[in-house]
């Protein structure tokens, strides 16, 4: 019955803050909390919503999160075109979206920040999804994901984003996932969701570098390019990151590989394996296997380099984790179901997470206030929400 | 910054050391300023291979040392593909959009699109259209040539005609043969190294009478009329083999060189058979098809929640069920026992969020569902038992290969070969097949793909019918397929290939590209057989909307209605079409002679069918009925989008995007009120 009273509070497009919330299920950290305040400034985030063809526009201020506009986005008046990947440019001028579905290759759209109004679009491979653009603001890497095809290695799209052309694709792995660049910029991160793989891409050659084993126990390091793909990971992906493994798997099925804040450590979520690894980059060891909760699928980071935030999509929850320790701060619950994408607010205050619900239930934005761990709003957007990022 | 500096210059020349960290700053020295790009010709035969090479040069024309060039291709995603160092690899005739980049790092990439053409390679054989064997003495007769490469891709070449005996029969370079005096001549057709000859033989007999006919006759615009041309010469003797020029005026229709002719418009035309010299002519009076009728709602189930996707009806009679999608996770179940108040009776929840596709077996004991968008992602189809129709149980599901989505599936019994789904495969392209004979246990029994590489490979519909399938695969066409028909000796675990009819759907949506730009959607979209035709619907979208307009005013819909004649299997030929002025043509039904639609933005619309078919089906006034679905409370406010129809007992279900379901009747044709 809580649940559906916050629900009502939240039945309009506009959600008050809740201060002290009541959605939090375990504070796993030791040391108090500050009591949540009301944030002084206005954030906006941009939330792709793959069931509604749709980003919302949400702000969060002193007011509390409010959705803004809805953008539509894509080409099929009847058909889903999926909008699943979102990246802000550097500039915060532009943000840019990818939309999976097609028929059968998905697009990417650049639009412009102020006034929502689509300037360019692309079509790339089959299911483009995470994206990201260079700090320089002139390249976007896009992984091609292919959930709908064969199991066969896909690739990675470079899109120069002033032009708004594909200038190639690098051959990467099966499902190439959840991808990040170093802050620096030079070099780009996928995790290969089927061959338990991570693939490093040098940014100024455009070419693979080095990759890397994450299946528990085979943990190992590698330069140039995967030899062979397909390294033995169950190939059932039908769960995508919803189906618990099977007693005795060791596989990792990666689902994102996160820079840290000064690029020398990487994490690497294993959605199947519920935990991180952490590796580093410069030995490229791993360091440690980090626990998180049930199913972990996306990343990010704060900027201060301290804090690890990882959605986990079969627990309905969050976890952040205390990067210096290892140490799992808190694990925060959410709302709904099918906890999808993480953003951190540029000055480290609040992380923002995609939600996607499940049939017919919205998305949700949640909105957790990284000092006392506790989610300070909610507010519902379009269905199966995923991409998300920081506009302002 | 001497740091930056030096790292940069090894990040061009000489992959990072593991682990170095440093910013991608702008690349020291020179910035590209051009792409010099060879060779500058830039047309290639099909299916042949290219190598491009680039240098890029700095603003004194010196090469750029370190710059990554890539190559990549940038359109023409089915005809030809392109390696990352510049191989062109051609796959068909057309124009291969090719990106070419120089990056530097930290720096705005240099970008050169250029076009390659794909042309064919030389004349490898020549098709001709009208091999007319026999010309009477005196007659005209224009010969129509085509040019190919050895991969059968038509050239633009101008054939060339000239006659083994000029003294029998003469021609133009252009083809227009007359024929002088009795004899035998060959009529060759050139081009490059290709010829094709042409027996000709004129008969020594004059024609000294000519008769058509019928001499008269009376019929309704969109009707075929058969004319015949009977040469005599003066013993009264008949000429047989020829084949006379058609032509009619005044008005508007086709005739072919069959002598089958359709009017478009009602009056008095007269039908011409000319062998030069000798002409004779036929009238035909057309009177107005005059088949229009006025419908009445009979009831209606508005749906606002999501958009309203198929509509199924139990073969009882008395009860519906109505898909939903745009994050629809539920399908109606209706009870239609009294068409006037059609009530919602169930629904059934399922993890997805489009039920894009429902139907039962004839038996009416299970209903089948697709599914798309799952948060699981797992899709596939799900089965339910029918026992109380009004309450479907769900019993079963398959995903297995399935994941990506199934859009439509199609329930079909061969008493030979127990039950199937036949069911399209949103990822692959696929078509699977299914045997749900035991429906709490299916199990797949094949699964076909259309001969070409994956990218491209799209399936969007079935229909099967008297053991073979009708697959409306998109940038394929039409492909026919035997699934137990036996006509091939396919079945559901074997089907066989029996014929593909394809066209070109950039050519005939080009007014769709100009309106919203490249990339638009089009393909074949469902097909429907009824007789010896094939109705095929296509499914177009311009690629951007109206800028400045919102809502119902945004964008449309386009496509084209063929109807194809199967008659001959192996040579599947379209032979007439209905294209609306404004909206589009999605799913059909047929019921005798006449043809339901639901025409997207363009309503609901019926069509008389009967009798032969051939020519523009709405400008012979063959239109019976429209209906505009909209409705104030739709999805979206007044504005139709019509997706389909049922058509049971004398009423039509119609289902509407926006708008829910309607429930509508043809009501007899008007009186004539003096």
């Amino acid at each position: 019955m809580r649940r559906a009273a916050v629900r009502a509070l939240c039945a309009a497009a506009a959600c008050a803050l809740l201060p002290g919330a009541k959605l939090q299920a375990q504070a796993l950290a030791t040391t108090p909390v500050p009591a949540s305040v009301p944030p002084q400034q206005v954030y906006t985030i941009a939330i792709a919503s793959e069931g509604t063809d749709e980003i919302a526009i949400v702000t969060f201020g002193p007011g509390g999160a409010r959705v803004q506009a809805k953008v539509p986005i894509g080409l099929s008046a009847t058909d889903p075109d999926g909008p699943h990947g979102l990246a802000v440019s550097p500039d915060r001028q532009f943000y840019y979206v990818s939309t999976a579905h097609g028929t059968p290759y998905g697009n990417f759209w650049k639009l412009r920040a102020s006034d929502n109004v689509i300037v360019g679009r692309v079509m790339l491979g089959n299911f483009p999804a995470t994206a990201q653009i260079t700090p320089e603001g002139h390249l976007a890497f896009v992984v091609n994901f292919n959930l709908h095809g064969d199991m066969v290695p896909s690739d990675v799209s470079v899109v120069g984003v002033d032009d708004m052309v594909e200038l190639t694709r690098i051959k990467t792995c099966t499902m190439p996932h959840g991808s990040r660049l170093n802050p620096q910029g030079t070099k780009h991160y996928s995790a290969c969701m089927m061959d338990d793989l991570l693939v490093e891409i040098d940014v100024a050659t455009l070419a693979v570098s080095r990759h890397f084993m994450l299946a528990k126990g085979k943990e190992e390091g590698m330069t140039g390019a995967p030899a062979a793909m397909s390294s033995g990971a169950a190939h059932d992906m039908s769960g995508h990151g919803m189906t618990a493994p099977a007693a005795g798997d060791d596989g990792c099925s990666p689902t994102w590989a996160q820079p840290s804040a000064d690029g020398r450590m990487l994490y690497v979520a294993c959605n199947k394996s519920s935990d991180i690894v952490q590796i580093d980059v410069a030995t490229w060891k791993m360091v440690r296997r980090i626990p998180t909760g049930a199913g972990t699928y996306n990343l990010a980071v704060t900027k201060d380099g301290t804090k690890l935030i990882a959605t986990n999509k079969r627990g309905q929850s969050v976890s952040i984790i205390h990067l210096p320790s290892g140490r799992e701060l808190a694990r925060i619950a959410t709302r709904r179901r099918v906890v999808h994408g993480a953003a951190v607010s540029p000055d480290d205050k609040y992380v923002f997470i995609s939600v996607e619900g499940v049939g017919s239930e919205p998305g949700t934005l949640e909105i957790i206030d990284l000092a006392t761990l506790k989610t300070v709003a909610t507010v519902d957007v379009g269905q199966m929400a995923g991409g998300i990022d920081v506009l302002r | 910054m001497l740091r930056s500096t030096t790292a940069a210059v090894l990040l061009v020349l000489t992959p990072l050391a593991a682990g170095a960290q440093a910013a991608a700053q702008p690349a020291p020295g020179p910035e590209i300023a051009s792409l010099q790009i060879t060779p500058s010709e830039r047309t290639m035969k099909a299916r042949d291979t290219m190598r491009l090479r680039v240098r890029a040069l700095d603003a004194s024309g010196n090469e750029v040392p370190g710059a990554v060039v890539r190559f990549n291709r940038a359109g023409g995603y089915f005809e030809g593909d392109v390696e990352a160092d510049g191989l062109i690899r051609s796959g068909s005739t057309g124009t291969l959009p090719v990106m070419v980049s120089a990056t530097q790092p930290g720096r705005r990439p240099v970008v050169e699109r250029l076009e390659i053409k794909m042309v064919p390679g030389p004349a490898h054989h020549i098709d001709i259209a009208t091999p007319i064997a026999t010309l009477a003495i005196g007659q005209r007769m224009r010969y129509t040539a085509t040019a190919y490469d050895n991969g059968n891709d038509k050239r633009d070449d101008r054939v060339l005609w000239t006659s083994s005996n000029p003294a029998v029969v003469q021609v133009s370079r252009d083809g227009l043969a007359r024929a002088v005096a009795p004899g035998s001549a060959k009529l060759i057709a050139t081009a490059g190294a290709a010829t094709r000859e042409v027996a000709v033989t004129v008969p020594s007999r004059r024609i000294a009478s000519l008769e058509v006919s019928p001499a008269s006759a009376d019929a309704r615009t969109g009707d075929v009329i058969r004319f015949t041309a009977k040469p005599k010469d003066a013993s009264g003797r008949a000429i047989d083999g020829l084949t006379p020029i058609w032509s009619f005026s005044p008005g508007q229709g086709v005739i072919g060189t069959d002598g089958g002719f359709v009017g478009y418009e009602q009056g008095t035309y007269t039908i011409t058979a000319s062998f030069g010299t000798q002409t004779a002519e036929a009238t035909v009076t057309l009177s107005a098809r005059d088949v229009r009728r006025p419908l009445e709602v009979v009831g209606r189930s508005a749906r606002k929640r999501f958009t309203t996707e198929e509509v199924w009806l139990h073969p009882n009679g008395k009860v519906a069920y109505l898909g939903s999608g745009s994050g629809g996770d539920l399908f109606y179940t209706l009870d239609i026992s009294n068409p006037a108040n059609p009530i919602v009776s169930d629904s059934m929840v399922l993890n997805t969020r489009r039920v894009n596709d429902l139907m039962t077996n004839a038996e009416g004991t299970i209903l089948v569902n697709t599914r798309e968008g799952a948060s699981d992602r797992k899709n596939g189809i799900v089965i339910s038992s029918l026992a109380d129709p009004l309450h479907p149980v769900k019993i079963a599901e398959f995903t297995e290969g399935m994941t990506a989505g199934v859009h439509s599936a199609f329930v079909y019994t061969q008493p030979k070969f127990g039950t199937h789904v036949y069911a399209t495969n949103d990822g692959t392209g696929a078509f699977h097949i299914i045997d749900i004979s035991d429906p709490y246990k299916p199990k797949q029994v094949a699964e076909w793909r259309s001969p070409r590489p994956d990218a491209g490979r799209s399936l969007h519909d079935v229909d099967v019918q008297d053991g073979l399938a009708y697959l409306s695969y998109w940038n394929d066409g039409l492909i026919i397929l035997d699934v137990g028909n036996g006509i091939k000796g396919g079945t559901p675990s074997n089907p066989v290939v029996v014929s593909q009819y394809k066209y070109d759907l950039n050519d005939l949506y080009r007014q769709v590209e100009l309106a919203g730009g490249p990339g638009f959607i089009r393909g074949t979209h469902t097909a429907w057989r009824h007789k010896n035709y094939v109705f095929i619907a296509d499914e177009v979208f311009p690629s951007s909307g109206v800028q400045g307009a919102k809502d119902a005013s945004a964008g449309r819909a386009y496509g084209r209605l063929q109807v194809i004649d199967v008659s001959d299997y192996a040579n599947p030929k379209s032979v007439a079409f209905y294209e609306p002025e404004f909206g589009g043509v999605h799913n059909i039904w047929i019921a005798g002679d006449t043809l339901y639609m639901g025409a997207y933005n363009a309503g609901f619309r019926t069509f008389d069918i009967s009798g032969e078919l051939r020519g523009d089906l709405r400008a012979q006034q063959r239109e019976i009925a429209h209906l505009n679905t909209a409705d104030m409370e739709g999805f979206v406010k007044n504005s139709a989008m019509t997706w389909g129809v049922v058509v049971r007992d004398g009423l039509a279900y119609v289902n509407d995007m926006y708008n829910g379901l309607w429930i509508v009747r043809m009501k007899p044709k008007r009186g004539i009120t003096p």
